[in-house]
């Protein structure tokens, strides 16, 4: 139930079973003036679960894991009414999990390998969240729907696909355009959402509830 | 009592009469017997003081010929010529016999018909030879006619002699038509006009170049289409040659093996493409997780370089800026590599899981390997259809009962049973085999890739499977049974899927 002093922006519970990534990780994330504590599995992590401190913390775990895997850990939290915000992060890439997780709660995720800035505006956003549920979901959604209206039915076809997880490739042959006029189109998007980042976008393709079950 | 035969040659008419084996009676004016000759007597049983004075139709004509009998009697009383005509005599002992008459009259000087003279061959037994002759033909005739294949006789000339029910079908000819023309309206170019020189060829030489061996050929419908058929001829001789020919039409069998070819090249492209998408999912894993570490790392120095004030620290982070740019770099890369390979999208659409399930089965025991596995299959009916990618469901399939067939390579005791069933609002297909079975070690990491007992192969198609089953929302299981070998479950999800199909 302790935390050292310096524990600067928050604290960050590390899952990856690759030790390599867990210390290169954690060592950037020390650097940015978090406190992190680190596990090598789900299972590890639970054991621990108890001892630690969750107040200003969030969860930093990877999709893919030997044993109980991130989303199952993300849902076994929600089960036991454990209230901690939870980054996925995925070395796949794999777009639906990804929106699996989110859609399951998780505030975001990331693609291995990620920058200090991706982690860190992250990490700072599901800080700063605050605790309780999906109240600041609900709050922004007006705003959300407002922005998602400006978007021409096209770019709403586009959305879809891209939150389906589809390549800009697959979506031209199924719209019957080329990937290049996709690649417009996604931009276009991304400018008209507000979205910094394809993770972001993908959260809100969640709050908008667009995403297939 | 003796009648007047005055007008004839009595001594020698008299001695034909009663030497003749068959039957003689001449009757009265009236119709009453007055000549019955021995012949008569041995063949009805009665003797010539038992018939004569009586009228033929009165005892020796069966009941309901009696009336025709006496009409013919009347006729033949106004003609000059000899009458024919066939009825059934009743013998003494009710038997009847088939009698062919030829009856004529004798009349006196005045012209009017004093006696009539019947002659009678009795035919019962050749008709019944005929009438069982007959029966043998259409007996033969019903055998040829529920023939699979085209039955079709010619003669010396390649004159159509006969055309079974299934030539009509096959060649789109009437029996009708058919007969009399020459075969070769059924052979194409450059057959059709040889024929004729072939028989030819076989009738002065004797050389067999068909008869008696099954060979492919093309043959020709009415309609001008030409099609594949194996044809068998043989010969048959009883005073004039007839040859026979056999006509299977290969149409249908030629479609179904086409099928089952396009459905293993399909597999073994899916597999392929499945292979890779695999192998780059795993390299793009395995290759992402030092990437970021290493990204990390850099991230981790510069920005403690960043809290320091020596002067020197600012380029070194920019060039860790760009260790961290080359980084991704690399990732993005494998990124790209696995989205060319990887993301076929399931294409699902209504199948019968039966079908599905005997294509696999079908494409999977293609090769030397099945040798000598007793396959049982138990295929519940009613499963209906379900939405699924065909091809990726068939791959999983191919994949488990080929690595049955695998297993079973050193057993003695090779049994491959496939079933299908309901369960739960989950239809189940279920493939055991009689193998070792799978060891604890390798059960742990079965679906995992890159796991493999074999000395061949990647260790791939397992986790492929399961990658195929996930998207279908679907489980796979394996189990080892006690009583040996092991058990591959895949169960695919009866309902969820229409939701899933309607979204699109």
């Amino acid at each position: 139930m302790t935390r050292p002093q310096n524990a600067g922006r928050g604290a960050v519970f590390l899952v990856d079973d690759d030790v390599a990534v867990q210390r290169g990780v954690a060592a950037l994330l020390t650097a940015a003036e978090y406190h992190v504590e680190t596990s090598k599995s789900a299972e590890e992590f639970l054991s621990k679960l108890e001892s630690l401190d969750r107040s200003n913390a969030v969860l930093l775990v990877d999709i893919c894991m030997p044993g109980i895997q991130g989303l199952e850990l993300q849902e076994k939290l929600v089960e036991d009414g454990i209230d901690l915000p939870v980054i996925v992060m995925t070395a796949h890439g794999d777009i639906p999990m990804a929106v699996r997780a989110m859609r399951n709660g998780a505030i975001d995720f990331l693609e291995k390998p990620f920058t200090v800035e991706e982690v860190t505006s992250a990490l700072d956003r599901a800080l700063s969240r605050p605790r309780s549920a999906n109240a600041p979901a609900r709050a922004a959604q007006p705003q959300l729907t407002a922005k998602f209206g400006t978007l021409t039915p096209r770019e709403k076809e586009v959305l879809q696909g891209i939150v389906d997880g589809d390549t800009n490739k697959k979506i031209a042959r199924s719209l019957d355009v080329s990937p290049r006029t996709v690649e417009a189109h996604r931009q276009k998007i991304m400018i008209k959402m507000d979205a910094k980042s394809f993770a972001e976008l993908v959260r809100m393709a969640v709050t908008l509830d667009m995403t297939s079950r | 009592m003796k009648p007047d035969l005055e007008d004839i040659d009595g001594a020698l008419s008299e001695l034909v009469i009663e030497t003749v084996d068959t039957p003689v009676v001449i009757l009265g004016a009236d119709g009453s017997i007055v000549r019955f000759n021995s012949a008569s007597e041995r063949l009805t049983g009665y003797f010539a003081d038992e018939a004569i004075g009586r009228k033929v139709w009165d005892f020796l004509i069966i009941e309901k010929e009696r009336d025709t009998v006496k009409s013919i009697f009347e006729k033949t009383q106004g003609e000059n010529t000899p009458t024919h005509f066939t009825n059934f005599w009743k013998t003494k002992d009710g038997q009847q016999r088939r009698i062919e008459w030829s009856n004529n009259t004798i009349r006196n000087k005045l012209g009017d018909v004093s006696y009539i003279l019947a002659t009678g061959i009795d035919v019962t037994d050749q008709v019944a030879t005929e009438f069982a002759l007959a029966e043998t033909q259409a007996y033969l005739r019903s055998i040829i006619d529920a023939c699979p294949v085209a039955v079709i006789t010619i003669n010396e000339q390649g004159l159509i002699q006969s055309f079974s029910t299934e030539a009509e079908h096959c060649f789109g000819y009437r029996e009708a038509e058919a007969i009399g023309r020459n075969v070769n309206i059924l052979i194409p170019e450059p057959g059709h006009s040889q024929h004729d020189r072939y028989i030819k060829h076989y009738l002065e030489t004797g050389e067999k170049k068909i008869i008696g061996r099954a060979r492919p050929i093309f043959a020709k419908r009415e309609n001008g289409e030409k099609f594949p058929a194996m044809l068998h001829v043989s010969e048959f001789k009883d005073g004039t040659r007839i040859f026979v020919g056999f006509v299977e039409d290969l149409t249908h069998q030629r479609m179904t093996e086409r099928r089952l070819e396009e459905t293993q090249f399909q597999l073994q492209h899916a597999g392929r493409i499945g292979a890779m998408g695999e192998i780059a999912t795993s390299i793009a894993h395995e290759l992402n997780q030092p990437l970021t570490a290493a990204a990390s790392l850099a991230g981790a120095v510069s920005l403690n370089l960043k809290k320091t004030d020596y002067p020197e620290t600012k380029d070194a982070i920019e060039l860790l800026e760009d260790v961290v740019g080359e980084i991704r770099r690399a990732s993005e890369i494998i990124r790209q590599m696995r989205d060319f390979i990887r993301k076929r999208k399931t294409e699902k659409s209504l199948h019968r899981v039966n079908k599905v399930v005997e294509e696999a089965t079908a494409v999977a025991l293609i090769g030397a390997e099945s040798a000598g596995i007793k396959l049982e299959t138990d295929l519940v009916e009613g499963l209906g259809e379900l939405q699924m990618d065909r091809i990726q469901i068939q791959q999983v399939l191919v994949n488990v009962i080929r690595n049955a067939v695998d297993a079973m390579q050193e057993t003695t005791e090779k049994r491959l049973k496939i079933s299908t069933s309901r369960i739960g609002g989950f239809v189940e297909i279920r493939v055991e085999d009689t193998g070792p079975g799978i060891t604890d070690e390798m059960m742990k990491r079965l679906f995992e890739p890159f796991a493999t007992s074999k000395e061949s192969g990647m260790g791939i198609g397992l986790s492929i499977s399961k990658t195929i089953i996930d998207a279908h929302q679907g489980k796979i299981n394996a189990i080892n049974k006690e009583s040996g070998g092991c058990v591959f479950t895949i169960n695919l999800p009866e309902g969820a899927y229409d939701e899933a199909a309607k979204r699109r």
